[in-house]
């Protein structure tokens, strides 16, 4: 149908640009909102194709969750204004026709290949499928999580671990010298431990510390 | 259940990293506790990954995960190197203090997702294993926070690899779109010669070869032995790579084994170039970690060269050369351990000259280890050469025969340029002798193994021969 195919076609050139100016655009800030605007489109990429679970989830946790917090860490450091001159003066380094040449013979190569793209008959079946059944989307999904590929979603478990003692290891630090407040200290702390009568004496005073 | 039986060996490893982790948060200093602990729960795991007997390939959880001769046995053998690896290592971890209960903790998890990458069958499944052996790996190679190397090191490797990780990614994207399945046996089955796949299958390679630091996917090996601790690098330098050749091998000759003409090209090069740059960059280095990255990056180009024959006795003279590479690698680092001045760990080769004055016994334990990795003839490193090339020679490619002898020629320069030093040079302050008993317990093991290994040569043959890839 040509409406799905248009929208298919907007939503992907939109990605692709917002993709482009991600790496492009001098200011950080703006990049994260490129980055923003690339996630949405992706997730209208889904919803046209029927997965409308995966769409909302890439909304909420994207762009919901990772993005936002990305633009808090770009405020946070204070990067916004970067000296960028990849695509301006000549100044900037050398790598970068390199780059260009390297990225633009991959690009013709994947021309090339999806020249000779034949699109499966069987692989656009299975989309009607998908958006055809009864069954929902969540509801297809929680059929084959936990029953088929539930060795990779405790593997995925598994890797949320590690990633949460590495960030833990490398950046938790015990600092010494700290004062920390103990309530069961405070609490217990009894009138014969807390005062004490001292003998003054004439000329020396009274050492007060701990 | 009966399926759980043959995934044992993963499930004891991964609970009891929990239970690790418990015993962490309620136990005051408990790291050497939680060190001794994770290196039985390999000898554990080994002990029941040689328990599990099978006549015949089991697939399981919809054929996503394979268990194989070929796994079991590179299983056995991944965790045999790990148990070594924290055995010998324990002193240096000690002294540096980074010993904190997360490090046997890490190393517990990057096993299992080795084993897991073994045993797939499957690019989800493989990918998974893949990232979760990665992301502990990173951890690791700046677990030395406050060294900058460390952290450097760290930053790249992680960099370069996730990069790696989305060439591959992409790969497998491109495969499953021409192949209706992300499952090896079906892709295999599903796919005609199309530019799609074979697109997809060179991306998939790019990422294996970053992963064992083939080249021209090796810039980052250099930089990550170097810096980061001496106990992760020896890591590095052999868990990782055996499980990346050894998906290699199941993705190579599984689904992709009708494409043999395609792939046997760029292996080839992937090898020659490895075996010709491991030579020749080597030559300038002066810190002993970064030549043994770069004789690291040049043996691998030795255990590819194996796989272009595509029969299975160049399979089997790869896995061969693997463990000898792994035993070499063991002992070299053994070695490097004991260079121990006052709390202060040397690693650059002017610290060795003269070393044979003081620390005979050391030195010739340098000289055996040098010697077999130049592949010197009576040593076990001549044999794990000698069964590749009779591999390649066989099937009649002379020229990478004569590409990796001419490889070895140069390569024993460095070799020996070491050698010299430890034997001619005059000598410096005498190191500390008091040694961790694992620590002299892998280096005699693995160099009387070196020493040794001519003269029962059958003696892994044994092992290997009923593993048929194809």
């Amino acid at each position: 149908m040509p409406a799905h195919a248009f929208f298919f076609y907007i939503f992907s050139l939109i990605a692709i640009v917002s993709a482009i100016m991600v790496t492009t655009s001098k200011n950080t800030v703006h990049s994260v909102f490129f980055l923003i605007l690339d996630f949405i489109s992706i997730s209208c990429l889904f919803i046209l194709i029927g997965a409308e679970f995966l769409g909302m989830i890439m909304l909420i946790v994207y762009v919901g969750a990772v993005a936002v917090l990305f633009l808090f860490v770009v405020m946070m450091l204070n990067v916004a204004q970067q000296k960028n001159q990849w695509f301006g003066a000549a100044t900037g380094s050398k790598h970068i026709p390199v780059g260009m040449i390297v990225s633009l013979i991959i690009f013709f190569e994947l021309l090339i290949v999806i020249g000779g793209w034949k699109l499966k008959p069987d692989l656009s079946n299975d989309f009607i499928n998908l958006s055809t059944t009864n069954i929902t989307n969540t509801h297809s999904i929680g059929n084959v999580l936990y029953t088929d590929y539930i060795h990779l979603f405790q593997l995925s478990g598994m890797i949320l671990l590690v990633a949460m003692i590495g960030a833990i290891v490398l950046t938790f630090r015990q600092r010494s010298g700290l004062k920390r407040q103990s309530y069961i200290r405070q609490i217990s702390r009894e009138k014969n431990d807390g005062v004490e009568l001292v003998d003054v004496k004439n000329k020396e005073g009274v050492k007060i510390d701990v | 259940m009966s399926n759980l039986y043959f995934i044992i060996p993963e499930l004891f490893i991964s609970l009891s990293v929990m239970a690790l982790l418990v015993l962490g948060v309620f136990k005051n200093n408990s790291s050497k506790i939680i060190f001794y602990l994770s290196c039985l729960i390999i000898l554990v795991s080994l002990a029941i990954n040689l328990n599990i007997n099978i006549t015949q390939t089991i697939f399981l959880f919809n054929n996503s995960y394979l268990v194989d001769q070929l796994s079991l046995f590179i299983k056995s053998i991944i965790m045999i190197s790990a148990f070594f690896v924290m055995f010998c290592s324990y002193n240096y971890v000690r002294v540096n203090n980074i010993l904190k209960i997360e490090y046997p903790i890490l190393i517990l998890c990057s096993l299992l997702g080795m084993l897991v990458m073994i045993s797939s069958n499957d690019l989800i499944v493989f990918y998974i294993g893949l990232e979760l052996q990665s992301l502990a790996l990173y951890v690791l190679a700046s677990f030395n926070r406050d060294n900058i190397l460390s952290s450097e090191s760290g930053l790249k490797y992680f960099v370069l690899s996730a990069l790696s990780s989305g060439l591959l990614l992409y790969g497998c994207s491109l495969i499953y779109g021409f192949s209706n399945s992300t499952n090896f046996n079906e892709i295999s089955q599903n796919f005609n010669f199309e530019y799609g796949v074979i697109f997809g299958m060179v991306f998939v390679i790019v990422g294996l070869a970053f992963k064992i630091s083939a080249v021209p996917f090796h810039m980052w090996a250099p930089d990550v032995y170097q810096g980061s601790p001496t106990s992760v690098t020896v890591l590095f330098a052999i868990l990782p790579k055996i499980a990346a050749l050894t998906v290699f091998i199941k993705f190579l000759y599984g689904p992709f084994i009708n494409l043999f003409e395609e792939w046997q090209a760029i292996i080839i090069f992937l090898s020659v170039a490895s075996m010709i740059l491991g030579a020749v960059a080597a030559i300038g280095q002066k810190n002993l970690k970064r030549l043994i990255a770069y004789s690291s990056i040049s043996h691998m180009g030795y255990a590819l060269a194996g796989l272009t024959t595509g029969t299975n006795q160049g399979i089997q003279s790869s896995i061969i050369y693997l463990i000898i590479y792994l035993i070499m690698n063991l002992a070299f680092f053994s070695c490097l351990f004991m260079l121990k001045r006052k709390d202060k760990f040397y690693e650059n080769i002017e610290d060795l000259s003269g070393l044979s004055k003081k620390h005979p016994i050391l030195a010739l334990s340098f000289l055996i280890i040098l010697f077999s990795l130049a592949g010197i003839p009576p040593l076990a490193g001549f044999f794990a050469k000698f069964y590749i090339f009779m591999a390649v020679i066989q099937k009649e490619m002379y020229f990478l025969a004569i590409v990796g002898l001419l490889a070895t020629v140069i390569a024993a320069f460095y070799y020996l340029r070491v050698i010299k030093i430890i034997y001619f040079d005059p000598e410096q302050e005498k190191f500390d002798t008091a040694m961790s008993l694992g620590l002299k317990l892998t280096l005699i093991l693995s160099t009387s193994a070196i020493l040794m290994y001519f003269l029962n040569p059958n003696f892994l043959n044994k092992y290997i021969t009923n593993i048929l890839v194809i």
